[in-house]
């Protein structure tokens, strides 16, 4: 790779914009080539100034208040029929046939307008628990990334789910839902202890193929939700809590099987908490 | 009631360089959108936002060519360094200085590099997102990405040596 090649690509590594494959060349030419590593230094501190060179501003009321009246302003001239007109404009043009589609366009428009606005006031609440969540994400790909490192991946060594489920008796508070997906492709791998949002927590270890994908459990301290997933220097991570738990799951494979084993975790956990449920 | 204001607001800004000209551009872009909805395909928030950005910055684009057509030749100067040393007034003012200087620097860029830096930096797009924005390919969006990161980070550094 010449360097004005491999600096790109270095920003298209810290961009998150690079499949798993390439970010692991990038990191080895990182690992070995101190020009780069400067680079990416710079890069870093780069982004860092530009973020307070960018603030994110709110518009001002005036321009809300300004737009929504120009908005006002135009919809009569988008000839709504007779009967979607304000009373006093009644009768005054007959309905065209090329009123219809601007009608629709209007409809459109008002509609997407409004489940905006419902997102807005959603993530307005979220706002706080969306940037905590942003934070967990990273600390959820460090520590499965340290735990690849040699000798940090389990505890508990064990693909016996009836094995790594007592092994967390008496070291956590809660009892993690361990379930083996041997036969889907997934097989369990062990188990061990991490710290996360500020409390203990219990990571399981499952293999695929020649990955690892690691799956964070704690009691759910937020409502049931269903997360977006995020991508953080080419790992994928899932969350979602179900009323019981929440669920951290990443790992570098695509997002597609990822998903797919996210789906696995799911259903498993809804037919053993069915099952607590009736007891 | 309004989508996505606050992005086309940023974007805006960024792209006219004041207040007053982003606050007509997004009026204006607004009331394009309206009369042009049913040009959009697609649904969700993410679509309808990389759609609304794509109408305020053709706004923006169509607004430069009316009103300031010399705005158009300005060009980045690489020798760029701010007025006063940070040496003597501690590091919160050479601190405050590199803001200023990158800030400035942000604003002479050339507006095709200048707005893929806006929609990846302040909007967190992505590169397809911009590339549809844009109207360029991902490779490309890639690589004004890289050039105009290099052009900011020389008129940083020459800032802090000036």
């Amino acid at each position: 790779m010449s360097h004005p090649d491999v600096e790109t690509r270095i920003d298209a590594y810290l961009d998150g914009e690079l499949a798993p494959p390439d970010a692991a060349e990038v990191e080895a030419h990182l690992a070995e080539c101190g020009r780069c590593r400067r680079f990416q230094a710079d890069r870093l501190a780069l982004r860092a100034a530009l973020e307070g060179v960018m603030p994110r501003r709110e518009p001002a009321d005036a321009l809300r208040v300004r737009v929504r009246n120009a908005i006002a302003a135009e919809l009569p001239m988008l000839e709504l029929p007779a009967r979607e007109r304000p009373l006093s404009l009644a009768g005054v043009a007959a309905p065209t046939a090329a009123a219809r589609p601007a009608r629709q366009a209007t409809w459109r428009w008002l509609a997407l307008a409004a489940s905006v606005a419902v997102v807005a006031v959603g993530s307005w609440r979220l706002g706080a628990a969306r940037a905590g969540s942003l934070v967990l994400a990273d600390q959820v790909v460090a520590s499965h990334v340290r735990s690849l490192m040699p000798g940090h991946l389990s505890d508990v060594v064990s693909s016996d789910q009836h094995t790594v489920k007592p092994w967390f008796d008496g070291k956590l508070d809660f009892s993690p839902p361990v379930h083996d997906f041997a036969g889907r492709g997934y097989p369990l791998l062990g188990g061990r202890l991490d710290y996360m949002d500020g409390r203990p927590v219990a990571a399981l270890v499952y293999g695929r193929r020649r990955h690892v994908v690691s799956v964070f459990v704690w009691p759910a301290r937020e409502p049931e939700r269903d997360a977006a997933p995020v991508t953080r220097n080419g790992y994928h991570v899932l969350h979602w809590a179900t009323p019981e738990f929440s669920y951290w799951v990443t790992s570098d494979i695509g997002l597609a099987e990822l998903k797919d084993f996210g789906g696995m975790l799911r259903l498993a956990d809804s037919a053993t908490s069915g099952a607590r449920a009736e007891r | 009631m309004l989508p996505h204001l606050g992005a086309a607001h940023g974007l805006a800004r960024h792209l006219t360089g004041n207040d007053a000209d982003a606050d007509d551009v997004v009026q204006e872009a607004y009331l394009r959108a309206l009369r042009h909805f049913g040009g959009f395909r697609g649904n969700g928030a993410a679509q309808s936002r990389g759609w609304m950005l794509t109408i305020v910055r053709n706004t923006a684009f169509t607004w430069r060519r009316r009103r300031r057509p010399e705005a158009e030749a300005a060009e980045f100067d690489e020798t760029l360094h701010s007025e006063t040393a940070g040496e003597d007034f501690g590091e919160e003012l050479a601190r405050r200085d590199s803001r200023e200087t990158l800030a400035h620097a942000l604003g002479r860029l050339p507006p095709d590099l200048r707005e893929v830096i806006v929609l990846r930096e302040l909007e967190g797009l992505s590169y397809k997102e911009i590339g549809d924005v844009v109207d360029v390919p991902i490779g490309t969006v890639m690589s004004r990405l890289s050039r105009a990161r290099q052009r900011l980070q020389a008129a940083l550094l020459a800032g802090k040596e000036g």
